[in-house]
């Protein structure tokens, strides 16, 4: 008899089905993994089961008994666990207070603080799950956080757990770690769904898979009777997509972009002496764990911020003092990590959006009097040059999809002729088809002779369409490396995890 | 199809405000029949009812149409009476204190210093907000303290009519003064001064980079910053601007209406232009239309006063509701239009 089993369960938004009569089962102690390209339903089915959203049609079965959870609350009374996508730990609080964070022992509101820190010692080492209880949640690495995250479950008696995309803010140590620790809570008896979109960790740690495509169900397959090929074609409808190689590198005087001993920041030291080039003709790749100092590293590039020390050259010309507008004017484009908020102006039009960094160059403005039909006319040729799907130019920009916004910013970065290329983040949060169209883009550029510089947490972006690759750690680049067929990923996950490595440069 | 839903809400709007005034003359206990009468007879019944709801219109387009660049620069100017007064004031010093000069000139330099004078009233809030990050909500109701009190010093010292024992400025000279529109009514050339900055505005707002800066600050300071937009540059111009049109308000009470200064000109014109703001989406024909619907609802509650006795404080009441409903509909209407299928 299996433990959990949803049925047909519907779930409809406003204008979006996100869940149509999606059905999964999971058996005890099972590993399960719900596949699945962003927008899939697939965190919404969890969601529903985890009563934040309720269900709209379905039934869900939890040990025999049909439930329906109003709330958390009622979810984690039964033993559901979640633990989100953003953990939801309050970081000047220790480990043991927000592990016990809303319990009401006995002896509330006194509780016996030995006790419970005994407990979760007790806990963390039946599971291998490391931690310190007295420590404070601020001082912890990701990986800790998500261990106290876990914890904070299993303490609350947990016997099915459900992880939120658990490895995308992991390094390869942690995650190899993290494979260990769902090991663990397998043979104990706890049964695990696993939410992701990342096909190679789904056959290395799972017993079952179920695919959700488009808030319906595609498949349920065994692990072992499946393959990543198979896996990728039921999430995308087809194999992915593997990158041309590089071509060579066009060395010339001007080089690009340029920095040397860059710093900012010197008592929080958020940036320190961050030295490097990106040639023309070259994606110059960021690796590292989110939160060490590549936001902003953008922003001193980009000149939003102005760094303590260093200096920083686009095209040869220094740009330590310069404004944003100077930059660009020198050929630096921008593609933001946060498109909501910094890229894009969510309550204008597409049309509006598309001028947003060149509203007061010709030809789209005149004396200060903006001259809209240019404006939509070329609009209108980048709608289908980047084949962005709008209802029409003056569709206010919230209304498209992530995908197609971040088109928009690309198209808009793009198309004026620029010679150096930041991209941060710049397919977070997009789907396999724009994720990739994305990359296809970036690699084109390359290849036309402009300088890349990409700053990503997804490593296998990185791996994949980077020509060499830098990793920060704590604000510094630990080193620089040469991708290839010889790349050593353990060396990397080292050197994100703060090991000092080498430094390549060409 | 924007504009069926636009068109049905706005009725619902009215219909409400129409029964909730029902029932509060009725519970007042006095004749709804005669109340409906005379309030429309206020509006409708006279060229003089149409003229006064200009003049009253007059004002609250100028201020309303500051407090909406104001607002579409996510700057919030509660200010506009302070600015109203501090550009009336300007006038009065330009009447009081310059040699005789011929009428168009005149106007144009009271016109200009009216809208300095009112302009950097609000220009000290927008500097504080984007230099200090002093919350503009307090600091321009602070202000509208400080310059109606001042009115109340000037018009007892500086500007004091000395033939006079009451706390008035002199007469303007005729130089000063509007043409009359509509002879025998009150209806004066600040209309026209009014509909032409709401021209201006449109065309600054909607087609020009200055305009789009404004907005794309006042809709995401941060994606402005990221472009090179500079947030601080922006909240101070829409500062200006919104106090200086405000300040026109002024102006053009003083040279349309009372001729001099003197306390309380305004009843209360600048709070209602954040209103007309509010309901005319900061749009320049919304803030037309809001300014004449609010004014023609004043001038036929006036009436109703007149005619059949009921107190005018009744309209208060509706105002704040027609607030409510014009703020809250699109959420509180959407049960009404979905089941009417209008989208």
């Amino acid at each position: 008899m299996p433990n959990l089993q949803l049925k047909d369960i519907f779930k409809e938004f406003p204008g979006v089905i996100a869940n149509d009569n999606v059905s999964l089962t999971v058996e005890k102690g099972e590993i399960h993994a719900l596949l699945g390209e962003n927008g899939a339903g697939k965190t919404t089915l969890m969601n529903i089961l985890y009563g934040i959203y309720t269900k709209d049609v379905g039934t869900i079965i939890w040990k025999d008994e049909e439930v329906s959870f109003k709330s958390p609350r009622d979810a984690i009374e039964s033993g559901i666990g979640m633990v989100h996508q953003h953990f939801m730990l309050v970081p000047t609080l220790s480990v043991a207070q927000n592990i016990t964070l809303g319990i009401k022992d006995k002896g509330y509101p006194f509780n016996n603080r030995k006790k419970v820190v005994k407990d979760i010692t007790e806990l963390s080492k039946k599971y291998g799950l490391q931690v310190d209880p007295t420590q404070l949640i601020s001082k912890l690495s990701v990986g800790a956080r998500q261990r106290v995250e876990i914890l904070k479950s299993l303490y609350r008696n947990a016997e099915l757990l459900i992880l939120d995309e658990p490895t995308a803010v992991l390094t390869p140590q942690e995650t190899d770690n993290f494979f260990e620790i769902l090991k663990k809570l397998k043979k104990e008896g706890h049964s695990v769904i696993i939410i992701t979109h990342r096909i190679p960790e789904v056959i290395k740690i799972t017993d079952k898979v179920t695919i959700l495509k488009d808030g319906k169900n595609v498949a349920t397959v065994k692990t072992s009777e499946t393959n990543e090929n198979e896996l990728s074609n039921y999430m995308i409808g087809r194999s992915l997509k593997t990158f041309s190689s590089r071509e060579e590198v066009i060395e010339s005087e001007d080089n690009g972009l340029v920095l040397e001993h860059v710093g900012l920041n010197k008592k929080l030291k958020t940036l320190t002496d961050i030295s490097f080039q990106v040639k023309k003709g070259e994606i110059f790749g960021i690796a590292g764990v989110d939160g060490n100092g590549q936001k902003e590293l953008a922003e001193v590039i980009a000149g939003i911020r102005k760094p303590d020390s260093g200096t920083i050259l686009i095209a040869g010309k220094n740009m330590n003092r310069a404004s944003f507008k100077t930059r660009k004017k020198a050929g630096l484009a921008y593609i933001t990590d946060d498109r909501h908020h910094e890229g894009l102006v969510l309550d204008m039009n597409v049309t509006e959006n598309m001028i947003l960094k060149d509203y007061d160059q010709e030809p789209f403005s005149k004396k200060s009097i903006i001259n809209y039909n240019v404006v939509r006319e070329k609009t209108e040729q980048r709608i289908k040059d980047y084949d962005i799907k709008t209802p029409g130019v003056k569709t206010p920009i919230r209304l498209l999809s992530g995908g197609n916004q971040q088109k928009v910013i690309i198209a808009r970065e793009l198309a004026v002729g620029p010679s150096v290329v930041l991209a941060c983040q710049p397919t977070r949060g997009l789907d396999i088809g724009a994720t990739e169209f994305v990359r296809q883009i970036l690699i084109n550029k390359r290849n036309e002779g402009l300088s890349i510089l990409l700053i990503s947490a997804d490593l296998e972006e990185i791996v994949s369409i980077c020509d060499r690759i830098a990793v920060i750690f704590e604000g510094r680049i630990v080193g620089i490396v040469k991708n290839g067929a010889d790349l050593d990923l353990n060396k990397i996950g080292l050197m994100m995890a703060g090991h000092i490595g080498e430094t390549v440069n060409s | 199809m924007k504009y069926t839903k636009e068109l049905v809400s706005t009725l619902i709007i009215i219909l409400i405000t129409f029964l909730l005034a029902a029932v509060l003359i009725i519970v007042a206990k006095y004749d709804p029949g005669m109340a409906l009468q005379s309030f429309f007879y206020g509006i409708f019944g006279s060229l003089h009812g149409f003229a006064e709801i200009m003049v009253r219109a007059t004002p609250l387009i100028l201020a309303g149409l500051g407090v909406s660049v104001a607002f579409s620069t996510g700057f919030f100017n509660i200010g506009a009476e302070g600015q109203l007064y501090m550009g009336a004031i300007a006038i009065t010093f330009v009447g009081v204190f310059l040699p005789p000069m011929p009428p168009m000139l005149h106007i144009a330099v009271a016109i200009l210093a009216g809208f300095l004078l009112g302009g950097i009233w609000a220009v000290i809030p927008g500097f504080l907000k984007a230099k200090y990050g002093v919350s503009e909500i307090i600091t321009t109701i602070m202000f509208n303290y400080i310059a109606i009190n001042i009115v109340g010093i000037l018009v007892r010292t500086v500007l004091k009519n000395t033939e006079s024992a009451l706390p008035y400025s002199p007469v303007m000279p005729k130089s000063l003064s509007f043409p009359l529109l509509l002879y025998p009514t009150r209806l004066h050339g600040g209309l026209i001064l009014a509909l032409a900055c709401a021209v201006l505005i449109y065309i600054i707002m909607k087609k020009t980079t200055i305009g789009y800066e404004l907005r794309v600050v006042g809709f995401n300071k941060r994606a402005g910053t990221c472009s090179g937009i500079s947030v601080y540059k922006n909240i101070v111009l829409a500062s200006l601007i919104s106090g200086g049109l405000a300040g026109l308000a002024g102006v053009s009470e003083i040279a349309g209406v009372h001729h001099r200064l003197l306390e309380g000109i305004s009843p209360g014109y600048g709070y209602i232009a954040i209103i007309v703001a509010l309901m005319g989406r900061n749009h320049p024909v919304g803030v037309i239309i809001s300014a004449i619907g609010l004014s023609a609802l004043q001038v036929g509650a006036n009436s109703m006063q007149r005619q059949a006795g009921i107190p005018t404080s009744i309209t208060s009441v509706l105002m704040g509701v027609i607030v409510l409903l014009a703020l809250g509909k699109n959420i509180m209407f959407s049960g009404i239009l979905k089941k009417m299928r209008i989208k």
